[in-house]
């Protein structure tokens, strides 16, 4: 007998992301057989607005793109600003900047651990691990005055010194999630369910995945080695040791393994960065910011972020407000062709399963 | 310095040979920009991923050069091997001209083309898709043109909550309580 | 594999092991935890060190900051009078008003949590709606963090020693690139209009300045003073004073960039070039000047633009008056002078040098072929000591010396020199002396942190070798011979006034000494010179205290003679003087126009 196809509406408000979004499907019996991604329930525009606000205006805003991980907005934008006017950055600014990268990234991924595991129905683990997460908002309560948005990394530097005692605080809630990770594996990846649900799921073609645009974990997890803060190092981790994990296979499960991999080698980064992090200036001050000008020129600039490889191209033209601002976060192309792709012949009940494997966030798409 | 980007001087002297080149420079390590006649966008964006490998396509930008009448296009290609950015820039006009739709290349390019015809108003010869991305019902002039002024947009749309009518200029206060005259030319220097 | 992989089942239940620890979340019911020390909550102001520049209101790209007028807070120089209030409905607690404050009187503060069902309740007033949360604050703006540059791009000058060796001009000037860097440091809040007596548009000349603009800046500059290089480089500058960033700074250089735009122009025909003025038709009415001081020529100048036949009446031989012969020529260049007044010439404005009213054409005269007269008289006449000894050969007062040294002449002062004052005249004396050669010592009643001149001048004059005894009284000048050897003088205590006021200076019982001079210079005031005036005009007009009374158009009783300057004002700068010129250009075209 012939499955009637019908059609049917994930979204825009949903578990599977952070954000809203809305994927139109059409499903015969349980089967995806075409998805298609509909943006623009955000309304935001910070691209245009960055546009009407001068160069340190437009530094607050950016960092509202992302809410799990703000930072890689914060130091891209800083960053090209720099390069842009040619302005030095402290070598102490510069370990404070990795340090506070490698924080949003645990942050981010512990999100992440929760997204998973309650797309797949356990939710124990997004509990445990938004409520760890709080341990390293605490961190950037201390550390920048903020939360959720840190607004920290900043052209020239970033605004704050560690504060006292920060250092200390630090390294003990890293040896904390340590010992937490450890109890998560038995929660989420010894688990059957889990690993029933994500071997095999979402498999992404290993010959196609560069030429298709899939950076970040999607793409280590078909065992490509692709990092940017290997392949094209800022900051100071070119002086750092860490190691850039790649997997064969392709699925959920495997981008979840370099997930977790990786959360363990963030903790270490950020335990490098304080201990190796040298004394001296934070932060190369600007002119006044009300007349502050950026000498014409642009700058494409890019930041490994928890989601992959978060891109921002800026173009100064010689006046005190950028001529343009344009962020590309991963899920640009993760969550519209690859995920439109990826859907067609998945059951149903993986759409948001798969869409939170590859770290989807509208809020990338529609800026 | 100079042996240290080598590669991205050779890729330069490659780019150089086989494509008439508006200008070309070395802006970094890893980053390597053209500027090119839009017609030899599709020649030189196959050529860079099937000859030289740039296989991953990174991003696609515009610009609005309003006062030139013109809309600045830039791809940005990756090369996994040479681990090189190939900015590869192009101009053309804010209206009536068009560019080659290229997401037969790459598919995804497709997402990046669709939000600029929305955004600018530019189109692109043989894109197929949704006319509406990110917009919803949008009669305005496509939003990310210079020429729409957010602000003017905002004041005739939305209203201003009340209670807020008491706000003082300081210049307007200084102004006010001394007999100095700020003649019109003068204003523009003034604090917006 | 299976699906009942007996580890995969058992490992999660591990997690019961957590049953029973104590959550790290808020609890039940609700506690509110403390926030950290540099939470970015909710604003506080302080509203008695905030001065109202609205540099808050300016950097909030969320239009969430107001500047509104509060009952209980005037504005006076140096404050607006107006102060921030947030709209927390748009407020994205950024802190970047934090950052760019330059008093450090905005803060953010611990506290978060503020709930209303009323959204009216969310426009508030920081430091007024929280005032007890001043010891919340957490997200502090101090002056290592703060946005606002402090320290001023400092001015090359010569060197001390090097300077006494000539009349040279001792300050060099901004080069453009710094010019461009010290102009961005102003955050154009417009404080420093209110107190400059001529009210310069001051934060547009500096942005026009800073935007790489310097034919606007000339512009602006010239819409309301014809002698800005003038300014430039000797102005009391009454605007740095109340500077938003000499708070807790160095306030901007407003003088030295005034000196800049102006130096741009090299010579009289750039600046009719660059100002470019719209002089209008001529229109028949006679107005006289008498005197070329800078009120004098600031009627001048805005009237003969107004279409008025102008001719101005100085004594001397060359304009200026008192910036021409009171101002030594190291501050005040010859050359800048001529080229500002010969711009001032170049639009049609009259000069009879060498005619003093009174002597070489009669008051009668002018007054009856003129529809207005304009007196910029100034104050020629010092005081005097009034100690004895001052009839002796080498005792003389500080402006006829500095006239006779800037008109070429030569008066032998000896190689030891006392100058009696502290304001920018006795400085003036001292370090022309001091370029003659002499060594030099400054008698002074109070404190050197008392004196009335220029901290910069002081400091110059020090830098030169220029020698300061404060707190101390001359009593007597001493000679022999009919000639100056000596300056008679006593210490002084310093007495805290009860009041209040500064302390005054008390005479330490038996503490006189006297000090070897070769010459005594008094720097201790003027007054006005009125014997040009006939007598029956002398008779009408009204003049109170050596000073002409005028209204605020600067008409005197007699309501065809204006006047203006230091003959009028008590400030006795030459910014004050201009200011007159420009209150009476307005006033006389109103009077003739009516």
């Amino acid at each position: 007998m012939r499955e009637k196809s019908t059609t049917l509406y994930i979204g825009p408000q949903h578990p599977g992301i952070t954000g809203n979004m809305m994927v139109k499907l059409q499903v015969e019996g349980d089967t995806v057989v075409k998805a298609e991604t509909h943006v623009g329930y955000l309304h935001r525009g910070f691209e245009k607005l960055m546009e009407r606000r001068n160069w340190l205006q437009s530094f607050t805003i950016v960092c509202r793109i992302c809410v799990p991980e703000p930072d890689p907005n914060e130091e891209n934008y800083a960053r090209a600003v720099e390069e842009i006017e040619g302005r030095e950055v402290p070598e102490r600014a510069k370990y404070i900047r990795v340090m506070t990268l490698e924080l949003a990234r645990i942050a981010s991924y512990l999100l992440w651990y929760g997204g998973q595991a309650g797309s797949a129905g356990l939710y124990t683990m997004p509990q445990w691990s938004v409520g760890d997460r709080n341990y390293i908002l605490d961190l950037f309560e201390d550390l920048t005055g903020g939360r959720i948005y840190h607004m920290y990394i900043w052209p020239g530097g970033v605004r704050r010194d560690l504060p006292k005692g920060f250092k200390d605080k630090a390294l003990k809630t890293m040896d904390y999630l340590e010992k937490r990770i450890d109890e998560y594996d038995k929660l989420l990846f010894e688990n059957s369910i889990f690993q029933k649900r994500a071997k095999g799921v979402g498999i992404i073609d290993k010959n196609k995945a560069i030429e298709w645009g899939v950076v970040g974990a999607p793409l280590r997890g078909c065992g490509i080695k692709s990092d940017v803060r290997i392949d094209d190092p800022y900051e100071v981790y070119d002086k750092l040791d860490f190691e850039v994990p790649a997997m064969e296979g392709g699925d959920v499960w495997t981008r979840a393994l370099i997930r977790r991999f990786e959360i363990r080698q963030s903790i270490n980064i950020v335990r490098q960065t304080l201990e190796k992090m040298p004394g001296g200036e934070f932060y190369n001050k600007i002119p006044n910011p009300m007349k502050w000008k950026i000498p014409a020129g642009d700058a494409y600039v890019k930041t490994e972020s928890a989601r992959g490889e978060f891109a921002y191209y800026v173009v100064s033209d010689g006046t005190n407000k950028p001529r343009r601002v344009h962020v590309k976060g991963p899920a640009y192309v993760h969550g519209v062709t690859l995920l439109e792709n990826l859907l067609v012949g998945e059951n149903i009940s993986d759409v948001s399963f798969i869409m939170n494997s590859l770290g989807t966030c509208p809020p990338e798409i529609e800026r | 310095m100079t042996d240290t980007l080598n590669k991205e001087n050779k890729l330069l002297e490659v780019l150089k040979e086989e494509f008439k080149l508006l200008s070309g420079k070395v802006k970094r390590s890893r980053r390597v920009e053209v500027v090119i006649e839009n017609e030899q966008i599709i020649p030189i964006l196959l050529f860079a991923k099937e000859r030289l490998n740039y296989i991953h396509f990174s991003h696609m930008s515009c610009v609005d050069w309003i006062e030139e009448g013109k809309f600045e296009v830039i791809y940005i290609l990756w090369s996994p091997e040479e681990k090189i950015n190939l900015l590869i820039k192009t101009k053309v006009a804010r209206e009536g001209e068009d560019l080659p739709n290229i997401d037969f290349i790459w598919r995804q390019a497709n997402t990046y083309e669709r939000e600029i015809r929305e955004m600018y108003g530019l189109p692109f010869d043989g894109l197929v898709g949704r006319e509406e991305f990110i917009l919803e019902d949008w009669d305005e002039i496509p939003p990310m043109r210079r020429d729409f002024i957010t602000n003017e947009y905002v004041s005739e749309t939305y209203f201003e909550r009340e209670g807020r009518e008491d706000a003082k200029d300081v210049r307007e206060q200084i102004l006010g309580r001394t007999d100095e005259k700020l003649p019109d030319f003068a204003k523009k220097y003034s604090r917006d | 594999m299976s699906f009942f992989n007996l580890k995969g089942i058992l490992s999660p239940v591990t997690a019961l092991k957590q049953f029973g620890k104590k959550p790290h979340t808020v609890g039940f019911p609700e506690v509110s935890i403390e926030a950290s020390d540099r939470y970015r909550g909710l604003h506080f102001n302080d509203l008695d060190a905030c001065i109202g520049c609205g540099n808050c209101s300016t950097i909030c790209m969320n239009n969430a900051i107001d500047m509104i007028q509060l009952d209980g807070i005037e504005g006076e120089k140096g404050d607006s009078g107006l102060r921030p209030r947030v709209d927390n409905g748009r407020c994205c607690w950024c802190a970047l008003c934090v950052e760019v404050c330059p008093t450090g009187s905005l803060n953010l503060t611990k506290e978060y949590n503020f709930v209303s069902t009323d959204a009216s309740d969310f426009l508030w007033t920081p430091g007024l709606s929280n005032k007890d949360k001043k010891d919340k604050i957490s997200f502090v703006s101090d002056k290592e963090t703060s946005l606002t540059e402090y320290t001023r791009v400092p001015m090359r000058e010569l060197d001390g020693m090097e300077r006494i060796k000539s009349f040279a001009e001792a300050v060099l000037g901004y080069n453009e690139e710094e010019a461009r860097r010290e102009a961005s440091r102003c955050i154009s809040c417009s404080l420093c209009t209110e107190s400059c007596p001529d009210h310069m548009h001051i934060p547009e000349y500096i942005n026009a300045i800073a935007s790489g603009n310097d034919a606007d800046a000339l512009r602006i500059i010239y819409d309301n003073n014809p002698l800005p290089e003038m300014c430039g480089k000797v102005c009391t500058r009454r605007c740095e004073d109340v500077c938003a960033i000499s708070v807790r700074g160095e306030a901007v250089a407003i003088r030295w960039l005034k000196r800049y735009a102006t130096e741009t122009a090299k010579n009289a025909d750039i600046i009719k070039e660059i100002v470019n003025p719209e002089i209008r038709e001529a229109n028949g009415l006679n107005v006289s000047v008498i005197g070329a001081g800078p009120s004098g020529l600031t009627v001048a100048y805005y009237l003969a633009l107004r279409g008025y036949n102008v001719t101005i009446y100085e004594a001397k031989a060359k304009a200026g008056g008192m910036t021409y012969y009171g101002i030594p020529k190291y501050r005040l260049p010859e050359e800048s002078l001529e080229k500002q007044v010969g711009y001032i010439q170049s639009i049609g404005v009259k000069i009879n040098f060498n005619t003093r009213v009174g002597k070489d054409i009669s008051f009668n005269e002018i007054y009856e072929k003129s529809d207005a007269v304009f007196m910029g008289v100034g104050y020629e006449k010092p005081w005097t000591l009034g100690i004895t000894g001052e009839d002796l050969e080498g005792s003389l007062q500080a402006v006829t010396y500095l006239d006779a040294i800037n008109s070429g002449k030569e008066i032998n002062i000896g190689d030891k020199v006392a100058v009696i004052g502290g304001g920018n005249v006795a400085i003036d004396a001292a370090r022309v002396a001091r370029r003659k050669g002499a060594d030099v010592t400054i008698v002074y009643r109070r404190r050197i942190e008392d004196m009335p001149a220029d901290w910069e001048e002081i400091e110059g004059a020090e830098d030169e070798g220029v020698h300061i005894m404060q707190q101390g009284i001359p009593l007597e000048i001493v000679g022999k011979n009919g000639k100056v050897t000596g300056l008679k003088i006593a210490h002084a205590e310093m007495i805290p006034d009860p009041n209040g006021g500064r302390p005054r200076p008390k005479q330490i019982e038996g503490s006189e000494e006297i000090l070897e001079m070769t010459a005594v210079i008094g720097a201790i005031g003027q007054e006005g010179d009125y014997s040009f005036l006939p007598e029956e005009i002398m008779k009408q007009l009204k003049i109170e205290r050596g000073r002409f009374v005028v209204n605020e158009g600067g008409q005197t009783n007699l309501s065809k003679i204006f006047a203006g300057g230091d003959s009028v004002n008590k400030t006795a700068d030459a910014i004050s003087a201009i200011a007159d010129g420009f209150r009476a250009v307005k006033a006389i075209d109103k009077f003739l126009n009516k």
